[in-house]
């Protein structure tokens, strides 16, 4: 049986959905035992650390060795001046100006 | 006490930088789901139900070149799997909160909605025990509430720019899409440093960064998540014996 784009998209929509509400619906509101806290927090913020990198560095399963050094330059100022103000988005603005000015003087 | 929609509105602001990230990449979505030959009631419903950025542009390739069915189900769920140990964390903090809004409410769980809220509460309830003071019982609708301010505007945002990515295909100048492309990872990066507060959190931190990319080197679907969740779990068993060694003596 042909299935078509749009059942694709419902389908995977089920997935997600499954994904976002299973964990809400049998676990909301427990407290977990200190240990696993810590071990669920880990993860999130590895997990957000990877975003961050798997974004600004690679590209399919391709490093992006061109970009990287300017990207990496524009993350450690984002971070060191979010660090300094108290700020993400101070830091996320700078980044972002400092990445189009690289780009544009490397052109 | 803050009312119920100020706690919303709370959400709302909390979300601005949100929706400056969720502009270009939703237009950038847009424009490519056109580019790949996607109709526009396709890509508006996937934004609208999938609502997953990373998932929507892995299987779009394969999407549009008709490849297997399995393929790219297999491509999303991989993709979406990050969405689960998100959701779990955050729910410690929905107490008393039933079902129907809690299963109407997941579906805006995304990277962006989860840790925005997340710090947020892990800030209060790390205030409310330096202050001892016992959590209100409608704590867990308060939370909901400050999730939804965060999360229902993020997807609007989202939904309403891949309409106009789709409009505007290839208006958009692509001296700009550096800058763009920063402007979410570089929010994600500022929010982690600025709660940054132990050293096993910095270590999680700076080593799923580094090992995400020969991670997905190796596997562009499972790759990163694997070696963030392997680090956590090797940073986390690390302080367990140690806590246990310090126990013991």
């Amino acid at each position: 049986m042909e299935i078509t784009r749009f059942q694709i998209i419902l389908i995977m929509g089920f997935m997600a959905l499954a994904m976002r509400a299973l964990p809400q619906l049998f676990l909301a509101g427990r407290q977990f035992p200190e240990a696993w806290d810590r071990w669920l927090r880990y993860v999130s913020y590895g997990l957000i650390s990877s975003i961050i990198s798997v974004t600004l560095f690679v590209s399919g399963s391709q490093l992006q060795t061109s970009a990287a050094t300017r990207r990496a330059l524009a993350l450690l100022v984002a971070v060191i001046i979010a660090r300094a103000t108290g700020s993400a988005v101070t830091g996320m603005l700078i980044g972002a100006l400092l990445t189009l000015a690289v780009g544009w003087f490397s052109h | 006490m803050m009312s119920l929609l100020a706690r919303f509105r709370q959400g709302m602001q909390a979300a601005i930088p949100i929706w400056v990230a969720f502009v270009p990449s939703s237009i950038a979505w847009g424009i490519a789901a056109q580019r790949h030959g996607l109709s526009f009631n396709e890509a508006m419903f996937m934004s609208a139900w999938v609502y997953s950025g990373p998932a929507q542009f892995a299987v779009l390739g394969p999407l549009a070149e008709n490849k297997s069915a399995m393929q790219v189900l297999v491509a999303g769920f991989l993709m979406n799997l990050r969405f689960l140990p998100m959701s779990t964390a955050l729910t410690p903090f929905f107490r008393g909160v039933k079902r129907i809004p809690l299963l109407i409410s997941s579906h805006v769980v995304s990277a962006s909605s989860f840790i925005v809220p997340y710090v947020q509460f892990q800030k209060e309830r790390a205030s409310a025990e330096s202050a001892a003071i016992a959590p209100p019982p409608e704590n867990g609708y308060r939370n909901l509430l400050f999730f939804l301010g965060v999360g229902i505007t993020s997807f609007i945002v989202w939904v309403a720019g891949t309409g106009t990515g789709f409009g505007i295909a290839l208006g958009f100048s692509h001296r700009f899409d550096e800058a763009l492309q920063f402007i979410l990872p570089g929010y994600f990066a500022g929010l982690l440093v600025v709660e940054m507060k132990s050293l096993p959190m910095l270590l999680v931190c700076l080593g799923s960064l580094i090992a995400a990319a020969p991670g997905a080197a190796v596997s562009s679907g499972w790759g990163w998540l694997v070696t963030a969740i392997a680090i956590a779990t090797l940073v986390w068993g690390v302080e367990q014996w140690k806590l246990h060694a310090s126990k013991s003596f």
